[in-house]
């Protein structure tokens, strides 16, 4: 395999491209800042970086919780029972394309200003892409496993436990890191109208103040988070899926 | 008495095509510590009977009794081996092999030591904290036999147990298969699609004409040498019965 750092040249390609935009002044520096200004940003204002970003990561751990506690022993449940699965189908289907986003202004209505309308979007918009991984990850089982269970007369708790879980964890996994994909989204547009505080906010507020550099920078906080939270879910998965090595296309 | 008895078993299948009849009458009887053979072309059925024996599905006609009793569900008695083994890709080997005596609740320390046993009859103990796809294939179904012997089964249902093997593999583990039947004289049902291994491994075989599937039944004598022309005569007759049409258009 190639070495990791392979990954590190389209950032510096970019890094490039943005110095270079810069010298050439093709914006004024006020509304492009270039990359030695943004750097001095994160020295002089980390505190306020770091007590926003400490905000928004919160959120979404709160909510990517919530929703994980409650859409995978759902999943496991509509997986494996026909017949929830035929009462759940239409409605998942039906408020899953609705984008988080499109429900601040009822979640402002209804929770006002503050952590909980954050919380609430996150928590739907990381709730359907772990439901329907989970219930995929059930579904997928191998039906001779399920039949071994039945011929050793395995209890419906063991069959649980033992088979349908740990058979569906690389699902829900790919459904983790498909939530918190969709709850880093969610908690930064909502912090742009329904908080007073986050990542969201503080970029939001750097545009109101002129501070093009801030925006910069928050926006290069929130892609590093994003890396390092999908890094960490995947080392995650490899320890907890490890008999999954060498059984799959994709080496991690 | 017989221990294993099926009279007039047939199996009806619902389908979107209507209903599919893939049993018709069938008479088949084993008796403690016979090693049966049932021979059949792909599609004739003989996996079915072997699905209804193990109480994996419900027969629509007939009855069948496994030590007297008539069957209802998987018996206690019986251990099924899947063709493509049936091993938990997530649990090692000695955890796989565990798994029939964890679904009768036998305590930790009964399992670990009837485990033991097993790997060391089945000379897998270097492999115990592997994973199943670690192991070559002739290994995976020497587990997928050690886990269906832990229960001390009074008859073993092997479901074309040898059949994506190679040709190598599949002798050594036929004749594995003869000795650990000479030891613990347990009854033994053998789909197979081979008349080679029909012929090698029963004391009878059953052969089944297609669609729907119908037994006749032929005895076998041991001990058995593929040397003699005793045995070439016994695949013969094999044949015959079992592509009746085929023979004779080979003939004319």
């Amino acid at each position: 395999m190639p070495s990791r750092v392979f990954g590190l040249l389209p950032l510096l390609a970019l890094l490039a491209l943005w110095q270079a935009v810069s010298w050439a002044q093709i914006y004024p520096t006020l509304l492009l800042p270039p990359p030695a200004k943004v750097a001095a940003a994160f020295v002089t204002e980390y505190p306020d970086i770091l007590r926003n970003a400490a905000a928004s990561i919160t959120r979404v751990i709160v909510g990517v919780s919530l929703a994980f506690c409650f859409a995978v022993p759902l999943g496991l449940l509509i997986g494996r029972y026909q017949i929830l699965d035929v009462l759940a189908d239409w409605s998942i289907q039906i408020f899953r394309s609705v984008p988080p986003i499109s429900l601040i202004p009822m979640a402002l209505l209804l929770f006002g200003i503050g952590d909980k309308p954050a919380i609430v979007l996150i928590f739907l918009a990381a709730t359907w892409p772990l439901l329907i991984n989970t219930i995929f990850g059930v579904r997928s089982i191998e039906r001779t496993l399920i039949k071994v269970a039945r011929a050793a007369r395995a209890s419906e708790q063991l069959i649980f436990r033992d088979i349908i879980l740990p058979s569906a964890m690389p699902a829900v996994f790919t459904g983790l890191r498909l939530a918190i994909g969709g709850g880093w989204l969610t908690v930064v547009t909502a912090e742009m109208i329904a908080v007073k505080s986050g990542l969201g906010y503080m970029i939001l507020n750097a545009q109101l103040t002129f501070r093009s550099e801030l925006i910069v920078a928050g926006i290069v906080v929130i892609g590093a988070i994003g890396l390092i939270s999908d890094q960490g879910v995947r080392a995650l998965r490899a320890r907890v899926c490890r008999w999954q090595e060498g059984l799959t296309a994709e080496a991690e | 008495m017989q221990f294993l008895e099926c009279r007039g078993v047939g199996k009806i299948y619902a389908s979107k095509a209507g209903p599919v009849e893939a049993l018709r009458g069938i008479d088949l009887a084993a008796s403690e510590g016979e090693f049966v053979c049932l021979l059949g072309l792909s599609g004739c059925g003989k996996s079915t009977l072997l699905q209804l024996i193990a109480g994996l599905e419900a027969r629509t006609a007939g009855s069948i009794r496994v030590g007297g009793i008539e069957l209802d569900g998987p018996s206690d008695e019986t251990s099924i081996v899947f063709q493509d083994h049936g091993l938990f890709p997530w649990m090692t080997v000695e955890r796989n092999i565990e798994f029939n005596m964890k679904a009768r609740s036998v305590p930790s320390d009964a399992r670990a030591a009837r485990a033991a046993e097993l790997l060391t009859m089945m000379r897998l103990s270097d492999f115990a904290a592997r994973y199943p796809h670690e192991l070559s294939g002739g290994m995976r179904q020497r587990v997928g036999i050690a886990r269906a012997l832990t229960t001390r089964p009074r008859a073993l249902l092997m479901d074309e147990p040898f059949g994506a093997l190679d040709a190598q593999t599949r002798g050594r583990l036929q004749e594995e298969l003869l000795q650990i039947w000479e030891h613990q004289r347990t009854t033994v049902l053998f789909v197979t699609h081979s008349i080679d291994e029909a012929v090698f491994l029963a004391d009878r075989v059953a052969v089944f004409s297609p669609q729907p599937g119908r037994i006749t039944a032929t005895a076998l004598p041991r001990p058995r040498d593929p040397e003699t022309p005793r045995f070439t005569a016994l695949k013969k007759e094999l044949r015959r019965m079992l592509v009746p049409e085929m023979y004779g258009a080979a003939l004319s």
